[in-house]
């Protein structure tokens, strides 16, 4: 019989996901407050956080988008479909073409683990740990990697690897559990090469892989089936440079969770109705918000851009707990993916298109290019000034080698061409045991009302808007 | 010996003031994938960058953070201090994210009069030979549009043929450490291969034959055991000598700054820039190549064989993702085959760390305990 400890994260996730796909869409406070009542501490805590009134609706769509990923992969495998376990600067929808195979993402599987799982990750990242590998790898992705490695859970049939060049902890762990498990990796190299040479290289890069996972799947990509998700992935672009141009509203009329569902969507789902569905129902709650001129606090106080990643381990302490203390998150360093429309043309034009999402991932197209430096320097800067932030935050990931190498360049340039200043945190993303979310909002907390606010006082400005939902 | 031991130990030993007072150019790297022919081809002194154990970090650590490996940390420090202030440009390669922001802090902060960044592909196939190849060529082009000299196909070929004569004594080197009763120790070979990349290549074989020659009949002191030292970039003789201060004789390695670095050689070939490229991507031992574990893998399990070794230390810089991880697959790659491993995690340049390694690896010889083929051989 299997213990509970032995039993994976995404079986366990699957568990409670099924739940929630039976749940109906509009569910009264009472419902939602008694449903979550069944559930034990962590996990009460984590589902809750998409079940806050403002943001239920799209929370609920969206929850049932992982849903339908989840519960689709499992399926898939029953079928005798080849699961492909795909990095989150991966993107999906050359996976999704398939009409055998199916993705699934390393980084959300975690982050959903952490979300919903009683214990979050940690009894999966103490697995790796247990296996010799450092502490000072990845959660991100060691969680779920370390749920496969050390359970029994979901075991994919191949590994593509595309953080070569972006990231050394992501692609030493997906090469790991390669050998590891014995099951063939891909990789895709990211040449730290902005030139045109460089990019001619990547698409080499990627038109050989696509080869290579059509051999492994036993099919070939024709133009109808990347037709289907080419025209799905291009409905997601506009939905998604709708609800960035959504942001810059005074206050802003998205909700800070919306950060999350938005790259959730992209690393997991872009090019399926499911995607659309979701970021169709995020900009049509955004856009409503904005007609009333809602915002959950008296004041917009701040408006952060976080310049890599969140934390995930506490996500109503966090991103809802910000906008309720007028501190909006305008989106963090994963949302600058800068989706484009692709050329539906031919086949080649798709997948070359598809080679130019991936060379913008994020992560592949700010630390992953010639200089680690300036490409996320420029995104940051530039995202800063559309979205209309005043202050900025690294989150200090640990194990994020690449951003804390050259991270206070970007403190420094940020400062020094637009002023504003950016807070730098140390801590886990994904785990809570390093620095607790009461310290990180403490932290949060000080910097916009002792640094961010008195700036604006000084210039006379006051805060930036008003509003209450 | 007492000579190679003591001009290793300076960054700016006096082969290199010699050099500089004569007028000569030195460029620094770091990586061990770049093609020092090319510098030397131009009559330039390639310079490996040590840090040799510096503990100090205070000024590198206002731009580089505590989550990097202290090993950049320590060069990056020395870089801004002015102690690399004799350089006259840096090569910087995308070796791993540490060492990228270590050059990229570098430069931001105290900009190089020549700085070149040579891309090196992560996987092997055809498509990132070619790649290499016209990145070699980049660099050679660099070189001589900013040293205004050209670089010829009989330059390179010299250069290659002085580089195989280093590559060469190494090799006499290693083999003397590993044969049953070794010539050198681990500390004394890490010192020689730290020469043989900071000084003019003639002065470094000719040191080196007179050292071969001396050591012909030597002896080791009594030793527990023979090891091997796999892990992350070090230059820290002193920690070697640590280790085999408490018994464990290194006999050969698998390190950066140790024999991963010479197992190249020159081979045919019509365009020299080809040759090189090829001979430095498809020969580079390192775990950074993301396709390449098996062949990492047969190269230590067949050095354990031929060095007749009795144990093997992993060991890795706190922070280093690329050999932290391979380190674990070696370790079970090793165990699976009968051989004792010791994985250990050290901060670079720590001195206070010595008391915890040396526990560490006297319990381990411990462990070894009759396994030890020591006494059999010494």
């Amino acid at each position: 019989m299997k213990t509970s400890a032995q039993v994976g994260l995404f079986d366990r996730v699957s568990a409670m996901l099924e739940i929630v796909n039976k749940l109906p869409d509009d569910m009264s406070d009472e419902e939602i407050e008694g449903v979550l009542g069944l559930l034990p501490p962590d996990s009460r805590q984590g589902m809750g956080a998409f079940f806050v009134p403002r943001v239920r609706k799209a929370g609920n769509v969206f929850l049932k988008m992982i849903a339908s990923w989840f519960l689709g992969a499992r399926e898939a495998r029953r079928e005798g479909k080849k699961i492909i376990i795909v990095p989150f600067n991966f993107p999906p929808e050359l996976i999704h073409a398939f009409d055998n195979a199916n993705p699934i993402t390393s980084e959300i599987l975690s982050t959903i683990g952490v979300v919903a799982l009683e214990g979050q990750g940690e009894r999966y990242w103490d697995m790796a740990i247990g296996l010799g590998l450092p502490d000072h790898m990845c959660s991100s992705h060691t969680i779920e990697l370390g749920s496969i490695l050390g359970s029994e859970d979901f075991r994919p049939h191949a590994i593509v690897s595309s953080a070569p060049g972006g990231c050394d902890t992501n692609a030493k762990i997906h090469e790991f559990v390669s050998h590891y498990l014995g099951v063939p990796q891909f990789i895709l190299e990211k040449p730290v090469d902005d030139s045109d040479r460089g990019r001619e290289q990547y698409s080499k890069y990627y038109r050989r892989l696509v080869a290579d996972l059509e051999e492994f799947v036993g099919e070939e990509l024709t133009y109808e089936k990347l037709l289907r998700v080419a025209e799905k992935a291009n409905k997601c672009t506009e939905l998604c440079l709708e609800l960035w141009d959504l942001h810059k509203a005074v206050p802003c009329p998205v909700p800070n969770i919306f950060s999350l569902f938005t790259y959730g969507v992209r690393f997991a789902m872009w090019g399926t109705d499911e995607a659309i569905n979701t970021l169709q129902v995020m900009v049509d709650v955004a856009k409503e918000r904005l007609g009333e001129k809602a915002y959950p606090a008296e004041k917009e106080v701040a408006r952060a851009l976080w310049v890599y990643t969140s934390y995930y381990f506490d996500l109503h302490n966090f991103f809802n707990w910000m906008e309720e203390q007028g501190f909006t998150h305008l989106g963090d360093g994963l949302d600058l993916f800068f989706p484009h429309h692709l050329d539906t043309s031919s086949r080649e034009s798709i997948i070359e298109g598809m080679a130019e999402s991936s060379w913008n991932m994020p992560m592949t197209r700010q630390v992953g290019s010639e200089s680690m430096s300036v490409s996320w320097t420029e995104d940051v800067i530039y995202a800063c000034r559309e979205l209309n932030a005043n202050c900025a935050i690294f989150c200090g990931h640990h194990s994020c080698k690449q951003t804390w190498s050259v991270a206070s360049i970007l403190r420094n340039e940020l400062q020094k061409r637009t002023g504003i200043p950016m807070l730098v945190l140390q801590g886990d993303a994904w785990i809570k045991r390093m620095t607790p979310m009461s310290v990180v909002q403490d932290q949060i907390e000080e910097f916009m009302r002792n640094v961010v606010a008195k700036k604006r006082r000084t210039r006379g400005r006051g805060a930036l808007a008003t509003g209450k939902s | 010996m007492s000579k190679i031991t003591e001009l290793s130990s300076v960054i700016e030993n006096e082969y290199v003031r010699k050099w500089k007072d004569e007028g000569g150019k030195v460029i620094g790297y770091a990586c061990v994938a770049t093609p020092v022919e090319v510098i030397e081809a131009a009559g330039i002194l390639p310079y490996r960058l040590v840090a040799l154990g510096n503990p100090s970090m205070e000024i590198a650590d206002a731009h580089l953070s505590r989550f990097n490996c202290s090993f950049c940390r320590s060069m990056l420090q020395l870089g801004l201090d002015g102690t690399y202030d004799f350089l006259d440009g840096l090569i910087e390669t995308n070796g791993c994210d540490h060492l990228r922001g270590m050059f990229e802090n570098w430069q931001y902060v105290k900009p190089s009069p020549f700085f070149h960044y040579l891309k090196v592909p992560h996987i092997t196939t055809e498509d990132a030979l070619d790649y290499f190849r016209v990145e070699v060529r980049l660099f050679k082009e660099a070189m001589e549009k900013h040293f205004g000299v050209e670089i010829t196909g009989d330059n390179l070929w010299s250069a290659i043929e002085k580089q195989d004569k280093v590559r060469d004594r190494l090799r006499k080197v290693l083999a003397m450490r590993e044969r049953e009763s070794p010539a050198f120790t681990g500390a004394e070979v890490l010192s020689i291969l730290l020469l043989s990349a900071v000084i003019p290549s003639d002065d470094f074989v000719e040191l080196a034959d007179g050292v071969i020659e001396e050591r012909g009949t030597w002896r080791p002191p009594d030793f527990r055991a023979r090891l091997m030292l796999c892990g992350s970039a070090s230059d820290e003789v002193d920690l070697v000598g640590e280790i085999e201060g408490v018994g464990g004789l290194i006999v050969t390695d698998a390190l950066c700054y140790g024999t991963r670095a010479f197992w190249k050689a020159g081979k045919e070939g019509d365009d020299p820039v080809v040759v090189l490229a090829d001979m430095y991507l498809k020969e580079l031992l390192c775990p950074r190549m993301y396709d390449d574990y098996p062949r990492r893998r047969d190269y230590v399990l067949s050095t354990v064989e031929r060095a007749a070794v009795d144990g093997v230390i992993v060991m890795h810089n706190k922070f280093c993702d690329i050999h932290g991880v391979d380190n674990v697959q070696l370790r079970m790659d090793l165990e699976k085959r009968g051989v004792p491993v010791l994985q250990l995690e050290k901060e670079y340049g720590a001195k206070a760390d010595f008391g915890r390694i040396r526990t560490r690896v006297q319990a381990f010889l411990e462990k070894i305990g009759d396994r030890g083929k020591a006494g059999d051989r010494s």
